[in-house]
């Protein structure tokens, strides 16, 4: 047996009334530790002017990349708290997509401060308890100062999707990001579901080349794909009626294993003839309903097309794109208002979807495929990434997806708020304000959150190569003066009323940031000891 | 007088205060252990696995703790069975019986110490243990007659289980949740028709009961929906081919017409029983294995809703909770029980679609949606509201309700004390013993909360001095308070069990004398080990052999 064995402490008497915590102690030293190292390996990436970091992955690929999640998630972290702030990012995505640092950041800030009231001697469920509270007062005082946004209010959200933008790499792009991203969020929005947002909708295709400048989305679809053509095949086809299929336009295979005897000479021309006139079959039954583009299926049993059918099919002039997900046949159907077809006795002229265009085009090095101008298209979009080169185009696809979250946030809680560290010196202000009316330990230890709060506006400030005590100190006097929308302008380098900046984010991403970040490092409090299991 | 050696090499072997020593001192490690964790200011453990992964659970239930500790110790293992049959029988109370348990056998060393026969002991535990029993069946307050308070016993007891767990700040939401979910049981302990989703995102408190069944699954392309008054086939079938089943068989033909004619044939095999599926007369189909594309279709056609792919589980409670049964064959459509419901639709929780069966035949089942920062907090709160609802679905049979917070260890520790003054004998130290075995639960509660233990439980002792009295440890104010009055209540089931458990566990590891291990199995070498197992059975040795890799 080489698990090991619970170590047996000897026997503690019972008699003294001294209980000896020191063990406790130390695993809540030790997990907290390991928790702000990690924090603070990611506080560098915070704010406009936060730096990127290169991720080299075992196996020999490099990410450069600025967003938290994706920074924790590539780091191996083995400390079971380290890995619940991992955790902790990851949600934050779910949750909002966007501020995965920043709620990485203010739970290192609010551990830093428990330590200190730990070793004060408070006990750790009277600073969860009060922890909790001031999280609740906290969405309260943020709900206060948010300012309600309209749907049909364009320009705000593209200012708040900028905002989410800048601290990007692509920020130089963010006057086309933005704007893109706001319509296509916008334009999967179903009107009988004002509320509901799903990002399935949206298709990031990536592809190499140009810059990211030619980004674009795509009122279609678009396939990473090249039609499969053999000579003479359309590569462009006007006025499209498109089959989404699920079955192959080869020789007949059947599931059970097969020969086929050839026994003389004259067989096997009979054979060639038959296989032939099966293909020639499929593809009038293909062609008598007028269709002209086949999307096929990908199988992993027998080929799409074979040379045979290719050749027929192009003299049929029907557009070929073979090996399509299956995964993507809902969103495809979906968006092209079409049925799949799963056999050819099915192929009936009503499952056929309608385009006005259906063309290969090259984009850089590559082809791609595109459908434009679909008659009563689903409520899907598609967003083509361009770059120079890999590194680029991942991290704009992260950077898009972060935007992305930010209009679905404003569409689920169309409330945004100021950005620039001016919520959360504005919260710590007001909370400090409550605890000074609070009994106890609770009004203590409520002090101390505020104070962590103050963190962000700290790092934006740091990170901006500017004096952050300075800055800080000037924005609480603001902030005291009753300008509850001063916030660092970190172009400018100075404070400024924030939301004249443009500079604003969604209501749903501070709370979120803040219920779960209090969440979490509750939960690390209550932790007293570390169990090796199997 | 040298002795020749009986074991065979490295088996060993320890005799009386030696083997009784090892374990006390197992046994209370054990406990110790999981004493942290209880009461409403208990703490966490993380638990971390030593296997792939390395995966991470945080945890502050005592049976989930236990159940997954490396454990070498004889005596120890005996407090983690007390602990899984605790979770097994009532859900609650698994940390208190093993502490509880831990703190009898720390007061049996005392006295085995002052040379007191262990038997004697036993006989003093047993006689105290049946005292308090009676000291609690006398003190129980049952309000079955009265729905009314019957209920708000129920959620009094929720309120006090969750209050010791990650749920305790929302916890009048889940314990409403909890009781919910236990009263449309009417009576059944069957917790499977109950059933729990967890879905990141979101907070807590966003948690929601649904009265229906919601399956984590997608409808198939290009069909409906939404269905009012389905039926519903649930099947575990294969929906491709019926293939051949006997290895190397193959079609032999000699021409390509011919190949496509049995291609054709697998098809129209297929439809055939997608026919025959749809002459059920029915408008909904899950299926446990997958659809293949040319079925989904034929269902598509047809207006049929169908879902592939519901998990085994997925599919046995759908199967329950809408009154039909699985099918695997369909030749006899009158012969296979449909399930039905009133409507199925689709349902967006967070980012993820589900579909959800409402208006279902069996009223008992529903389904309680968790939400939750992350897999974590997620996992904690499915566990905290299982024992929840164990408890409730046990107090629902058995209503007899106590007070908490330390209340009823009170009582049980005075009539155990007044017992001890009665009797004469050795036995009255046994007896003596016990009661001071239950006041350490509230000493821990106490002492868990970083209150003055000491103090309090003077305090709550003398106020149990006076007749009738409801005082208890009021944790969060940190003071005795009148339990009636903050709505603490226990479950007297669950009380019953950890006093019989703990005390027959510490029985039983009072009585041992003798500690034998078996010699380990030898790694280097298999076949020997095999041999070594092999002999071990014959002689009858209770070697279990434990598989490493």
């Amino acid at each position: 047996m080489a698990a090991p064995a619970i170590s047996i402490p000897a026997p503690s008497s019972k008699t003294e009334s001294y209980v000896d915590n020191k063990r406790k102690e130390d695993i809540r030293q030790a997990n907290i530790v390991a928790a702000r190292a990690v924090a603070d390996a990611v506080r560098t990436s915070l704010g406009p002017k936060g730096m990127d970091k290169m991720i080299s992955i075992a196996n020999g690929e490099v990410i450069i990349t600025n967003d938290g999640a994706t920074i924790l998630n590539k780091m191996e972290v083995l400390q079971p708290a380290a890995k619940m702030l991992v955790e902790l990012s990851k949600s934050q995505d779910a949750a909002a997509g966007d501020g995965t640092t920043t709620v990485v950041v203010i739970a290192g800030a609010l551990l830093k401060q428990s330590l200190s009231l730990l070793s004060a001697g408070i006990h750790p469920t009277v600073i969860s308890d009060s922890l909790h509270k001031a999280a609740i007062k906290a969405i309260d005082v943020l709900t206060a100062m948010a300012v309600p946004v309209e749907l049909s209010d364009r320009e705000s959200l593209i200012k708040s999707a900028s905002t989410s933008l800048n601290s990007k790499v692509v920020s130089q792009y963010s006057t086309l990001l933005a704007p893109l991203a706001v319509d296509a969020v916008l334009s999967v929005v179903d009107p009988a579901k004002p509320d509901l947002v799903d990002l399935r909708d949206i298709k990031i295709v990536k592809k190499l080349g140009g810059t990211v400048d030619d980004t674009e989305m795509v009122r279609g679809l678009v396939f990473d794909k090249k039609v499969s053509h053999a000579a003479g095949g359309p590569t462009r086809v006007e006025n499209a009626k498109i089959a989404v299929i699920q079955f192959q336009i080869s020789p007949p295979k059947t599931d059970i294993e097969q020969s086929i005897v050839v026994s003389d000479y004259t067989q096997m021309d009979r054979i060639l003839k038959e296989e032939r006139n099966y293909i020639l079959g499929m593809i009038k039954r293909i062609r008598a309903t007028g269709c002209n583009v086949l999307l096929i299926q990908k199988s992993i049993l027998r080929d799409a097309v074979t040379d045979l059918s290719l050749h027929y099919l192009a003299k049929a002039k029907i557009l070929v794109v073979k090996d399509v997900e299956r995964d993507d046949i809902e969103f495809i159907t979906k968006t092209l208002n079409c049925l799949p077809i799963a056999n050819i006795e099915h192929f009936r002229a009503e499952k056929l979807g309608y385009a006005d265009l259906v063309e290969e085009a090259s984009v850089g090095e590559g082809k791609i495929v595109k459908i434009t101008g679909i008659k009563d298209m689903g409520r899907t979009t598609n967003v083509l990434v361009r770059g120079s080169n890999q590194l680029v185009i991942d991290e704009a696809e992260r950077s898009l997806h972060d935007a992305l979250c930010v209009v679905r946030c404003l569409v689920n809680k169309r409330f945004f708020i100021a950005g620039g560290g001016a919520p959360e010196i504005e919260l710590a202000r007001q909370l400090g304000a409550w605890a000074k009316v609070l009994h106890g330990m609770g009004g203590y230890c409520v002090r101390s959150f505020a104070e962590a709060l103050e963190v962000i506006p700290y790092t934006l400030a740091e990170n901006a190569g500017l004096n952050p005590i300075a800055i800080v100190t000037e924005l609480r006097n603001k902030h005291a003066q009753g300008e509850i929308n001063a916030g660092i302008n970190v172009r400018k380098g100075q404070i400024t009323n924030i939301l004249e900046e443009n500079v604003v984010q969604p209501l749903l991403v501070s709370t979120s940031a803040i219920t779960q970040a209090t969440e979490c490092v509750r939960m690390i409090l209550k932790i007293d000891d570390i169990v090796t299991v199997r | 007088m040298a002795i020749e050696r009986i074991f065979k090499d490295e088996a060993s072997e320890e005799k009386g205060e030696r083997a009784r020593m090892a374990s006390f001192v197992g046994a209370m490690a054990i406990a110790d252990l999981v004493k942290t964790t209880l009461g409403p200011k208990g703490m966490d453990k993380i638990l971390q696995s030593t296997g792939r992964g390395r995966e991470v659970t945080v945890t502050n239930d005592g049976a989930t703790i236990l159940k997954s500790l490396h454990i070498d110790n004889a005596a120890a293992k005996v407090l983690v069975d007390i602990s899984k049959v605790q979770d097994d029988e009532v859900g609650d109370g698994t940390t208190s019986v093993v502490v509880l348990a831990g703190e009898l056998l720390r007061e049996a060393e005392k006295l085995v110490a002052a040379k007191i026969h262990p038997m004697t002991i036993i006989s003093g535990y047993r006689m105290a243990a049946e005292c308090a029993r009676h000291a609690l069946l006398q003190k129980v307050v049952d309000n079955k007659e009265d729905a009314e308070k019957f209920r708000s016993d129920l959620m009094r007891i929720a309120m006090t289980t969750l209050s010791s767990k990650i749920l305790c700040q929302d916890k009048d939401h889940f314990a409403k949740l909890a009781v919910d979910a236990v009263m449309r049981l009417k009576g059944s302990t069957n917790l499977e028709s109950i059933q729990i989703i967890k879905k990141p995102g979101g907070s807590l408190k966003d948690s929601f009961l649904d009265e229906g069944f919601i399956l984590d699954k997608k409808i198939g392309i290009g069909q409906p929906k939404r269905i009012e008054n389905a039926n519903i086939l649930v099947a575990n079938t294969a929906m491709d081919t019926d293939k051949v089943k006997i290895y190397g068989a193959r079609v032999r033909v000699d021409s390509m017409s011919k190949v496509a004619q049995i291609e054709g044939a697998e098809k129209e095999k297929m439809r055939e029983k997608v026919q025959k599926i749809i002459a059920h007369g029915i408008n909904c189909f899950v299926n446990r294995q997958l659809i293949y594309n040319f079925p989904e279709e034929l269902f598509a056609d047809a207006g049929i809703l169908a879902i592939e792919h519901a998990d085994f589980d997925g599919i046995e409670r759908l199967a329950l909770v809408t009154g039909g049964e699985i099918a695997s064959t369909f030749d006899n459509p009158e012969t296979v029980k449909l399930g039905h419901c009133k409507l199925i639709e689709e349902i967006m929780i967070g980012e993820d679609k589900l579909i959800r069966f409402s208006g279902v035949e069996m009223g008992q089942a529903c389904t309680i949606v968790l939400r939750g920062a992350s897999h974590h907090v997620l996992d904690e709160a499915e566990r905290s509201l299982h024992d929840a609802l164990c408890v409730l679905s046990q107090t629902v049979n058995d209503s007899r309700v106590l007070f908490g917070g330390g209340w009823p260890e009170m009582i049980m520790a005075k009539e155990v004390d007044e017992l001890a003054r009665k009797t004469p004998g050795k036995k009255s130290h046994a007896i003596e013993a016990f009661s001071r075995a239950l006041l350490a639960i509230p000493t821990i509660i106490a002492d868990n909360a970083g209150l003055d233990s000491a103090e309090l439980v003077a305090q709550l002792r003398a106020e149990h001095h006076k007749e009738g009295c409801n005082a208890g440890i009021d944790v969060i104010s940190g003071s005795v308070g009148d339990m009636a009055e903050l709505g603490i209540s226990e479950a007297f089931k669950v009380k019953q069990a950890v006093l019989l458990s703990a005390t027959e566990a510490a029985e039983m590891i009072l009585r041992v004398d003798e500690i034998i291990t078996c010699a380990p199995r030898q790694r280097e070498n298999r076949i020997h080990a095999w041999k070594m197992i092999c002999t071990s059975f014959h002689q009858g040795g209770n070697f279990v052999p434990i598989l490493t890799s």
